[in-house]
């Protein structure tokens, strides 16, 4: 016992209520009972705290609580979402937060989903009360970005707000009005919201995946889709896990354990990064290679694969397009259009030992006897009777990895040959190879290139299909009702057209041999073509005035023929991409909807200089002040996360839809479906005074205005304040969700997806759902023989359009980084922060002292002691762009000639409000604007050009 | 000297610890958000190596060396980085464009409870840092309750958990120089000690602390010492692979760490070196005493088993298949208390 007090006193001291939870808390300990049983001379349930005893009552007392409300953070952290928390509510207020973490075990042999949650999550209850909220309408009272505002009422904002809209679309178009959807997007009532108001008005709705560098470019253009992923407890069945390209340690902390007790489990876990990051600290292997280089250690590993036998050529034959034919002398696929008069150009060839040049079967992956030859060489016979030499994929892959042997690629990745040859041969020997998902290699110029050998590598040593294997690409998952759930507001006569309409079109695809998957991405095509769907990267590009940034590119890519002005004027005459509005007609309207584009975008300056001054009405809906707030018109109060009644799509790493209840209110802050509702009437209103009935939209058709709200509305049925009820109308109409209704769901905060379901953003998993076992993607192609929605249906890994023949990217290659920004020393390089889901949290007080107070940028102790600069110096970054000024941190786990600063700052966080994104130019990557060919078409999500950062070179001096 | 009855504890499995600070956090929305509370962190994660909080605490004294008090130093307020405060409204909203910038407010700080994160020690491509969460170790032989002349210190004799009675506290601070894991602060506004509590409140509720509760890494493992049946008895008696901080202190902690592993390091060519670990031994040894060479022996050991397809009773409670087994009995769902307000 403790001196100073002796058992008797502690006895007085502690309440007698206390001292009988102590007694119940023994019992407790000893039994499996999850809850002790309330001793026999007690009433069921806790009993009464006791009176205010001594000082341990206060803290006591500390911990209780009004109410429990089931929510999450209805924010994108994606490979991290999502969580269940229970928010505890005390006088009113949010007092604290704390995971629910009652998440099943999918089976006895791997573990469970519990507890989730991170740093960010357990305090939004601090930052949902500080200074950062918006409180009130608020309209500019200065010039844009002086910080003077002045308080409005809801009525005139929206008023003011609508009559803007209004006029740009009656006058000028509707397609120049713009939404801009950032990180705040639930799939859920907000985003039921947005782009119920954004159809009926045509207006133009960016889609930001490839702007933000999620773009997996080079997945896309080997599947042909980029959604696939596995359940985070699938790592469970692998026996080598590679970290290659991100840092989940960081980056996916709800998940982590998983990779940690799986390691425990037998898997070795191998990282491959430039530097010894947290990731790297918790592996079994360490590999490191030099920044935008991971090409060319993939090509390597792919050639040891070959070289020591280690490949799974069955599996190649099968499931890609190495043994498709590609002519000689041109260097494209052979083609039935190059066999027959009027022959189909989406037809390509093998050649079989029996049956000579045959069709490559399209409807099925099954081989069905044919024996493929992934060497040789052959001829065909073309329509006008000439000869051609064919020769198989494989044949010209093993020739491109003759320049990659290990001796030689050393030179280029910077990983010693000897470690090379050592990771090949642990991929080459495994069970099953997985990996974690990262979207790094999106942000590099060369990014496509890298993720293309990323899964040569899976697919030449066999490792797709299997439980606990495989590449992955873009982890999405989501209740599929939105679609119909915007239909639904449509009249009847007009419902009915839409489905006859969809359906004549899936019929045709059928016939062809399309698979639902393919329909469904197919769909999604079609909607870019015809200007339903919207590129946010090039929006910028064009309007945003970031091409500007681009000019100097043929100084800094030395691969690149001719400038990427003509080539983007090509994609964009040819019809390759599309860009809204059409160059020339400007923008006019722009709403960002909790998104945070000055922030976000590369060279933002320019968006000030270009696009800001034709802008006549800029609206930042948001409930937090952020770099986009301080140079907007009008900041309209967004309720935070616990302020309303939301569900939210996940990611199958956690298969479980989530959602929660409005738990309390603020100030005067709304949901985002009440303010898009609010301004949808408004709208109707503002169009009702002008007189103006009807507008026409981008493809020349007249609409109406007039009744704009009551179809917003369903006739009424989804009223201001209705966000349950769309929330419940969402999940009624989901195929995915099974057995779920809304009532439990919100509840209970959570419900496993029962299917991949059929939107474009799930579909791609290609896998069945099975009650009781790890999700594991892309078995329907592997196991089931789906053909994968690509030209040659099959993994592809040869492209032959256009502009791949002219940047010599039929194969996949190493190509140096184009040195964006100038001809500097140091690469300037990224990734997302443990301490921040994109901006939400980086200006928060708590998240902040964790931290230094202010943006750190990472040096390498030589660069460092280079530049005379020590840990904690304030320096100048700069190149041919612009410069900004930072705190550095020197560590001895950065690699020599990297600079690491992860991403998210606020402009308003750097002196002079010159963040650190100003000098990043984003180059235009030319080979991003193919488009033509079956799948290199943009699509949902992807096949649009994207923006990057990690090529960017700068210089560093002490100031 | 006497010892509690039973003794609640708490392993660490520094092998799943990702650095992320959610205990950190979890644990200062729930006890220390109050005037006076604002700086203190009863939960911190540091990068070891680093000089962590306060600032070079290890140098610190305190303690006993060979049964004997050692004579321990005083944190400063500095040492531990102070509650910064920022300008938002003037950002926001003081209408001063881009001639202001968000920043703390006050003294420009030096130091911070994370300041430095993920640094650690050697030379690339050999760095190495791993990640070392604290508590109050809520010591069998506490040096902080020794010190105290007030006998304001309690050792909880059903539980073991060491308590500051701020009701006796006068703000003398000898706890502070004593305590060599300097994990007291001092509440400058009340003028009272105050440190981690264990989350008395929630442990008699049968609710595991916050800061393992919340753990998304799933590191914190609760219970009492001598329950056989829980985890902590297994790791800490049983197979003997979790060991406690700076065992040379002599204040016999009662949270236990597994020790971590790392990735081999490389020699000069480049190669794969494992003729030495990349966390030199002399490094782990002077954190957790030499057993520690042993304890991570053995998790290799049955590493090697796992992969090879065997079983492991050690790493399957370390995987802790059922995240409710890690908490000892206190896995109640704090959500089902029912307050009945007094």
């Amino acid at each position: 016992m403790a001196r100073g007090l002796d058992r008797r006193t502690f006895l007085i001291a502690s309440a007698a209520g206390a001292a009988s939870l102590t007694l119940s808390l023994n019992t407790l300990s000893c039994s499996e009972q999850p809850a002790p049983p309330p001793p026999a001379d007690e009433p069921a349930g806790i009993p009464a705290p006791p009176e205010y005893g001594d000082w341990r009552d206060v803290y006591r007392e500390r911990w209780r609580w009004d109410k429990v409300v089931r929510s999450s953070h209805w924010v994108n952290c994606w490979y991290q979402a999502h969580c269940a928390w229970n928010v505890y509510v005390k006088d009113g207020m949010v007092w604290r937060e704390e995971q629910v973490a009652d998440y099943p075990q999918t089976n006895e042999h791997v573990p469970d989903f519990n507890p989730r949650g991170c740093q960010k999550g357990a305090c939004f209850s601090e930052r949902m009360y500080d200074p950062c909220r918006v409180q009130h309408p608020l309209k500019r009272a200065g010039e844009r970005g002086s910080g003077k505002w002045k308080r409005i009422s809801w009525d005139q904002a929206l008023d003011e707000i609508a009559e803007s809209m209004v006029e740009t679309i009656v006058e000028e178009g509707s397609d120049r009005v713009v939404w801009e959807p950032g990180p705040g997007i639930t799939l859920g009532a907000q985003t039921a919201g947005m782009f119920r108001l954004g159809t009926l008005l045509d207006s133009t709705s960016l889609d930001m995946n490839t702007e933000i560098g999620d773009g997996h470019r080079g997945v896309a253009e080997t599947f042909g889709k980029i959604v696939f992923e596995r359940s985070g407890d699938d790592y469970f069945h692998s026996d080598l896990i590679l970290i290659w390209g991100g840092n989940p340690i960081y980056t996916s902390i709800p998940n982590a354990h998983f990779l940690t007790e799986a390691r425990y489990k037998g898997a070795q876990i191998v990282c491959i990064a430039p530097d010894y990051s947290a990731s790297a600290m918790h592996g079994d292997l360490w590999v490191p290679v030099n920044p935008g280089a991971d090409a060319a250690l993939g090509l390597s590993i792919c050639q040891v694969l070959l070289e020591e036998d280690l490949a799974d050529r069955a599996f190649v034959a099968e499931q890609t397009d190495l043994p498709v034919l590609v002519r000689e002398d041109t260097g494209r696929f052979l083609r039935t259009s190059d066999l027959e008069q009027d022959g189909s150009d989406e037809e390509l060839y093998v050649h079989d030992p029996r049956r000579g040049v045959t069709p490559l079967p399209q409807r099925s992956l099954a081989l069905d006897g044919l024996q493929p030859s992934l060497e040789g060489r052959f001829e065909a016979t073309l329509a006008d009777g000439g000869r051609v030499e064919v020769r198989p994929v494989f044949e010209r892959l093993r020739e491109r990895l003759a320049d990659y042997t290990p001796e030689q690629a050393t030179a280029l990745c910077g990983t010693p040959p000897s470690v090379i040859r050592d990771l090949a041969r642990r991929i080459g020997r495994a069970k099953a190879v997985s990996m974690t998902t990262t979207s790094n290699f999106g942000k590099y110029y060369h990014g496509n290139l890298i993720e293309r050998t990323q899964a040569l590598v899976f697919a030449l040593s066999g490792n797709y299909g299997k439980k606990g294997s495989g590449f992955v690409g873009f982890p999405f998952l989501n209740n599929d009702g939105l679609e119909p759930f915007m239909i639904s507001m449509f009249d009847l006569r007009l419902r009915a057209l839409i489905s006859t309409m969809g359906l004549v079109e899936e019929t045709r695809l059928k016939m062809a041999g399309y698979t639902e998957e393919m329909i469904v991405c197919e769909q999604s095509r079609q909607g870019f073509e015809q200007g339903r769907s919207h590129s946010g990267a090039l929006f910028w590009y064009v309007h945003g005035g970031m091409l500007e940034a681009s000019e100097p590119l043929q100084d800094w890519d030395p691969y690149l023929k001719r400038p990427v002005r003509e080539v983007l004027d090509e994609a964009l005459d040819k019809g390759w991409q599309q860009v809204w509005p059409r160059r020339g007609d400007d923008p006019r309207v722009m709403i960002s909807v909790v998104s945070n584009p000055l922030r976000r975008i590369r060279c933002y300056p320019l968006l000030l200089k270009h696009l800001w001054p034709k802008l006549r009405t800029i609206v930042t809906i948001d409930w937090r002040m952020t770099s986009t707030a301080l140079q907007s018109d009008y900041v309209l109060p967004a309720a935070g996360w616990y302020e309303r009644t939301e569900h939210k799509w996940v990611t199958p790493l956690m298969p479980f839809i989530h959602a929660g209840e409005k738990a309390t209110s603020y100030q005067e802050a709304k949901s985002d479906w009440e303010i898009f509702s609010r301004l949808a009437e408004a709208v109707d209103r503002r169009a009702a005074q002008r007189g103006a009935e009807t507008f026409t939209d981008r493809a020349g058709r007249e609409r109406p205005l007039k009744g704009l709200y009551k179809t917003f509305s369903s006739d009424g049925e989804f009223g201001h304040t209705d966000d349950d009820k769309v929330c419940k109308a969402l999940i009624d109409h989901s195929t995915n969700l099974e057995g779920v209704e809304w009532e439990d769901l919100k509840k209970r905060g959570w419900a496993r997806h029962t299917s991949t379901g059929k939107s474009i953003s799930t579909i791609g998993t290609a896998t069945d759902f099975e009650p009781g076992e790890t999700i594991t993607p892309l078995t329907r192609h592997v196991l089931d023989k789906d053909p994968y929605p690509t030209l040659s249906r099959r993994m592809q890994f040869y492209l032959d359009q256009d502009l791949y023949l002219e940047m010599g990217e039929t194969l996949p290659l190493h190509k140096d980084p184009p040195t964006a920004g100038g001809r500097y020393p140091l690469m300037l390089t990224g990734g997302h922060t443990r301490w921040s889901i994109h901006s939400a949290w980086r200006d928060d007080r708590l998240m902040l002292q964790q931290q230094r107070g202010e943006p750190v940028m990472w040096i390498s102790v030589p660069d460092a002691e280079a530049r005379g600069v020590s840990d904690g110096d304030r320096v100048r970054v700069f190149n041919d762009l612009d410069s900004f000024i930072v705190m550095v941190k020197v560590a001895p786990a950065v690699r020599t000639g990297q600079l690491i600063l992860y991403h998210a700052w606020e402009n308003f966080q750097f002196a002079k409000g010159k963040g650190f994104q100003n000098l990043i130019p984003s180059p235009l990557n030319p080979v991003e604007l193919a488009g033509g060919q079956f799948h290199l078409r943009p699509m949902t999500i992807c096949m649009q050009p994207s923006h990057t950062d990690r090529d960017t070179r700068v210089e560093v001096e002490r100031i | 000297m006497a010892r509690s009855e039973r003794q609640l504890a708490m392993v660490m499995d520094l092998n799943k610890c990702i650095g992320c600070q959610t205990c950190t956090i979890a644990c200062k929305r729930l006890w220390t958000r109050d005037e006076g509370m604002e700086y203190m962190w009863w939960n911190t994660v540091n990068t070891q190596p680093g000089r962590g909080t306060p600032r070079d605490w290890e140098e610190m004294g305190g303690g006993f060396r060979d049964g004997d008090a050692r004579p321990g130093k005083l944190p400063t307020r500095r040492d531990f980085g102070d509650a910064w405060d920022f300008n938002y409204d003037e950002v926001f909203h003081g209408g001063k464009g881009d001639t202001v910038h968000l920043k703390v407010q006050g003294e420009e700080p030096d130091w911070g409870p994370n300041w430095d994160e993920d640094q650690g020690a050697g030379e690339y491509p050999n760095a190495y840092y791993f990640y070392l969460p604290r508590i109050c170790n809520h010591c069998t032989h506490p040096a902080c309750l020794e010190a105290c002349p007030r006998k304001a210190i309690v050792k909880r004799e059903d539980d073991g958990i060491v308590l500051v009675d701020e009701d006796r506290c006068r703000g003398y601070r000898f706890c502070m120089e004593a305590c060599p894991y300097k994990k007291i602060y001092f509440n400058h506004a009340e003028k009272v000690a105050q440190k981690c509590i264990f989350c008395f409140p929630r442990i008699e509720q049968g609710v595991a602390n916050a800061c393992a509760r919340q753990c998304p890494g799933r590191v914190r493992f609760v219970g009492y010492r001598d329950d056989e049946s829980g985890p902590i008895h297994k790791l800490v008696d049983r197979w003997k692979v979790a060991l406690p901080l700076h065992p040379e202190y002599g204040t016999e902690p009662n949270v236990f760490y597994v020790p971590p592993l790392a990735p081999p390091r490389f020699d000069e060519n480049g190669d794969i070196d494992e003729s030495q670990p990349r966390i030199p031994n002399e490094y782990l040894v002077s954190l957790f005493g030499p057993k520690v060479l042993d304890v991570l022996e053995a998790l290799k050991a049955e590493m090697a088993k796992t992969r090879s397809g065997g079983r492991s009773e050690i790493l399957d409670t370390l995987i802790a298949y059922k995240w409710k087994d890690m908490f000892g009995g206190f896995d109640r769902d704090p959500a089902t208390i029912e307050w009945t307000r007094s």
